[in-house]
């Protein structure tokens, strides 16, 4: 049983985090439905301010950093772990950026007054941005368990090899 | 291990053409046999049979007594390695002598121990995290070795493994592949064009020649008692020289020159008196002094030894042309007359080309 459990430490040395990583990828792929559907919404003119264009701005950020993240958990850097929890915060702060207020604004069209965000479009960029931000986390904690227990792996190694 | 009966194999492609006659070969649990001859001759064809990469148009191939002649490639419990290494460029060294096992869905940690033992064995420990790109030619071939070795295979093949390295690496190369025979004590297949390979790794040798196996035997067997003409010339290097002689009673009748021959040699030339033969002597048979005089006209030091090109009977025919390899330094000038003598002589008959012994004469 300890054998084994050195032998799966030890081939960390030669093989890469791809379950950190690939998580973050997935937290990529959730924002990009997530963007999709605000983006398609075409309700009046309330989108139509600065916030638009900072959103568009952080979502090609946010995919950046998400990507060199994945990159780097793969190779068992910690410091990238960090910052995936970091993104996976934002992530969550969002919610409280459009969903929530889209979903309690309203429009008057033709003297009707339309609800910006319907309960099902809420839920569902809600849903897409708690699962991008459970990836980054869950993918956050892979890295650090797996970087931590390779870091102790290759000191007993050296301190042997001394 | 494994032995291997190749039994009147043939390969005939879908156009007719018949590139390997009647291939017979029993090897041994072990053994190292190392297929040799020029380019065309069928040698990787056979090989590739024997891997299940080209279908056997006819005979039968056996291992370890179960016949796999219409085996796939897959079933055969063997591994090949190429000249051109074929190693996946996106993947670690680690990732591509994983990568058959991985594939087989092995226990990933059976696979590391596996992986991490052949680059051990091949020295590639500190390579492992490298891409292929990273490493020496003779490095790759390495890996390509190891992505075998994973396996475990029966049979090892190897297809002209050493062709893509220059010289040096090539003859460290070649060392390490009889280490790893001898470490391994596996059977396996080598093709080569190279005798000086086939010299140096074989248990022995299969020389072959348009599709028809000339000889097989022992590296020695083949140098010193070559069965035809054809592996006299390939095997050895400079290549034997051959002259048009003709027996008489007690000598060999050249084109301006005679060669003494020996009591034995006239017993077994006997049945050839008054006809034509061809005389073959390796250079490094042929002595400085003695009765046939020689005209020289270059001459390349080798350091220990000197090549010295000339001919022979005051003749600039063809066949009198000799390679000699002479002991020492010399510096002979174009157009100096030298005396020499042979010192061991072959006989093939001047129609077959086969040997003329005294086995085939008793």
């Amino acid at each position: 049983m300890n054998e084994d459990k050195n032998i799966r430490l030890d081939r960390m040395r030669y093989t890469k985090n791809t379950t950190a990583s690939g998580l973050a990828l997935l937290a990529i792929l959730f924002n990009v439905f997530y963007f999709i559907s605000i983006y398609e919404s075409d309700v009046g003119s309330w989108y139509y301010n600065i916030l638009i264009g900072a959103s568009i701005l952080y979502n090609l950020v946010f995919m950046l950093a998400a990507f060199l993240s994945s990159e780097g958990v793969k190779n068992y850097k910690i410091g990238y772990s960090y910052a995936m929890i970091i993104l996976g915060v934002i992530q969550l702060a969002r919610i409280f950026i459009y969903p929530m207020r889209a979903h309690a604004a309203t429009v008057t069209i033709q003297e009707q007054a339309i609800v910006v965000m319907g309960t099902a479009q809420f839920i569902r960029t809600v849903l897409y941005l708690v699962l991008s931000a459970a990836c980054l986390f869950a993918g956050a904690v892979v890295g650090i368990i797996r970087s931590r227990a390779l870091a102790g792996h290759l000191a007993t190694l050296e301190s042997k090899a001394a | 291990m494994a032995t291997l009966n190749i039994q009147h194999v043939d390969k005939i492609y879908d156009n007719n053409v018949q590139a390997v006659f009647d291939f017979n070969l029993d090897v041994k649990d072990g053994e190292l046999i190392v297929l040799v001859g020029p380019s065309g001759c069928g040698k990787s064809t056979t090989l590739r049979m024997i891997a299940g990469l080209e279908d056997i148009s006819a005979g039968k191939l056996l291992l370890d007594g179960k016949d796999i002649t219409s085996a796939p490639a897959k079933d055969r419990d063997m591994a090949m390695v190429f000249q051109n290494y074929a190693l996946y460029g996106h993947m670690t060294i680690y990732e591509n002598m994983a990568f058959s096992l991985t594939l087989r869905k092995e226990n990933p940690n059976v696979i590391h121990k596996k992986v991490l033992a052949a680059a051990e064995i091949l020295g590639l420990t500190s390579q492992l995290n490298k891409k292929p790109s990273q490493l020496s030619g003779g490095q790759r071939q390495r890996v390509a070795m190891g992505r075998s070795i994973v396996r475990n295979p029966k049979v090892f093949l190897f297809d002209e493994p050493l062709s893509n390295l220059d010289a040096k690496l090539r003859g460290a190369t070649r060392r390490e592949i009889l280490l790893l025979h001898k470490r391994l004590k596996a059977t396996m297949l080598y093709v080569t064009h190279d005798q000086t390979e086939a010299l140096t790794l074989a248990d022995r040798i299969v020389c072959m020649s348009m599709g028809h196996v000339q000889q097989v035997g022992t590296p020695i067997e083949l140098y010193d008692k070559p069965a035809n003409k054809f592996v006299a010339s390939f095997i050895g290097l400079p290549p034997m020289n051959f002259f048009d002689v003709t027996v008489r009673a007690d000598h060999l009748e050249g084109k301006g020159f005679t060669v003494p021959l020996t009591a034995e040699e006239k017993a077994v030339l006997a049945p050839y008196a008054g006809k034509e033969i061809d005389l073959g002597v390796r250079p490094e048979d042929v002595q400085a002094g003695g009765d046939i005089a020689m005209t020289v006209y270059s001459n390349e030091n080798l350091g220990m030894n000197t090549l010295v090109h000339g001919h022979i009977g005051h003749s600039e025919a063809a066949s009198n042309k000799i390679s000699a390899k002479l002991r020492g330094w010399c510096d002979y000038k174009e157009g100096d007359n030298i005396s020499v003598s042979f010192s061991r002589k072959h006989f093939f008959d001047k129609e077959t080309g086969v040997a003329i012994r005294k086995e085939e004469n008793a």
